[in-house]
């Protein structure tokens, strides 16, 4: 029966694998939420603009046979004979029976769709960003906003991206935890680990906690 | 040389990550709630209302926008007992009234002003800790340009974000050095780096295309 010095050694060198392997896999979400969150934070740099640089269009598609029922179910059927994918959201909440307002949108592509039943037409109002805009928008796409009840994910990539952004989160969160794991084995870095831990959590406490209590 | 160059880049790894542990931990936690557009708490906070008389407003108020209107309303803000981050400030012309947001991480207020009556009139929600981790996550942000950090704190803050961002990429590239140079880990990290490579290209243009 292995002695409990044997399970330390091996769940350090477990944890010490696990922090590369699990760094190395997520490295390329990490990278790109981290330059996508500068881009968020500073939209005045002038070589990432992408809003008046995109490129609209306007086009009328003929829609037939769009069965009654919910709002989904029609917005779905309207955006495949449009040729059409995407996360549907509701733009404005509907009035009239025979007429339905949405858009599909994936990073860089939205589509304003207006369709009139009566008519059986589809009016379209296309908006392609450029990279730059694609990139940013990664950053928040999840389909969801909090406080609006209306819209949820429906489109199976958005399921995927945001699965994406929660695997990443988790990845950091165990990252972190594990170089604490690492950091509190190796007694001689303790005293200055400590104190680096010690500034970040006093700074970082302070927007979380103190702002509210103190400012 | 070597030895000397690896001791260094791994202390500096050590160092650097705890001091950005909390960093990191405020932006992981709150991606679930932003993902899941849900916060615990949020709604439910504790309300306080009161009302100031008499306020002194700041000279040819009506004529100021953005960033020079959120400056003069600092006074206002300061005899009403209300600091933090101001937003959009919303002017009904028609009934004389300003309606300024002011937020702090876990604090949201309204102070509305009848300018006829000099009157403020202010509602102050506590939304608590996860609804601060995702105030702070989004801070500064894409919008209101013009106007935002216009409070110290969230200023400051926003080096701390952008620190947050040089620091990760340091820690990433530092850790990518440590892992190359354990010759036992090469291969099987080789594979990891390149599966993670696939997944992300794989995911983001399934997402794009």
């Amino acid at each position: 029966m292995p002695s409990s010095a044997n399970w330390g050694a091996r769940l350090t060198a477990w944890n010490r694998r696990l922090h590369y392997y699990v760094g190395l896999y997520l490295l390329f979400f990490l990278w790109l939420f981290c330059f996508t969150g500068l881009l968020l934070n500073h939209s005045k740099w002038a070589f990432a603009e992408f809003w008046a640089n995109r490129q609209q269009s306007d086009r009328e598609v003929a829609i037939a046979g769009v069965p009654p029922g919910g709002d989904l179910e029609q917005a779905r059927e309207i955006a495949r004979q449009a040729g059409l994918h995407g996360e549907i959201e509701w733009t404005r909440t509907r009035a009239n029976a025979e007429r339905l307002e949405f858009r599909v949108s994936r990073p860089g592509h939205i589509a304003e769709v207006k369709a009139d039943f009566e008519r059986g037409r589809a009016a379209i109002h296309r908006i392609e960003l450029n990279a730059w805009g694609v990139t940013r928008i990664l950053h928040t796409f999840t389909g969801v906003r909090m406080g609006d009840e209306r819209n949820e994910r429906d489109w199976g990539m958005t399921q995927a991206w945001a699965f994406s952004m929660d695997a990443l989160a988790a990845g950091l969160i165990f990252l972190t935890l594990s170089s604490l794991y690492m950091w509190w084995r190796r007694s001689e870095k303790r005293r200055a680990g400590a104190i680096a831990l010690a500034c970040g959590a006093a700074s970082c406490g302070w927007f979380v906690v103190g702002l509210r209590w103190f400012a | 040389m070597n030895n000397r160059l690896y001791a260094i880049t791994r202390d500096l790894h050590l160092y650097l990550g705890l001091f950005l542990a909390p960093f990191v931990l405020v932006f992981s936690v709150s991606v679930f709630f932003l993902v899941h557009a849900w916060t615990p708490g949020a709604k439910g906070g504790a309300e306080r209302h009161w009302t100031v008389e008499n306020v002194q407003l700041p000279a040819a108020l009506d004529t100021l926008a953005g960033r020079a209107r959120v400056d003069a309303l600092r006074g206002v803000l300061a005899q009403a007992g209300v600091t933090g981050e101001v937003g959009f400030v919303g002017h009904n012309v028609k009934a004389q009234r300003l309606t300024i947001p002011v937020m702090a991480p876990g604090r949201e207020t309204v102070v509305k002003i009848d300018l006829a009556a000099r009157r403020a009139e202010i509602t102050e929600r506590q939304t608590g800790v996860w609804d601060a981790l995702v105030a702070l996550h989004k801070a500064p942000g894409p919008h209101l340009v013009e106007i935002r950090r216009n409070w110290l704190p969230m200023r400051v803050w926003s080096w701390f974000a952008d620190g947050t961002v040089y620091l990760l990429l340091f820690l990433s590239l530092s850790g990518i050095y440590l892992w190359a140079v354990l010759r036992a880990e090469r291969r099987i990290g080789l594979v990891l780096l390149g599966a993670g490579l696939m997944t992300f290209l794989g995911v983001a243009y399934a997402v794009i295309s």
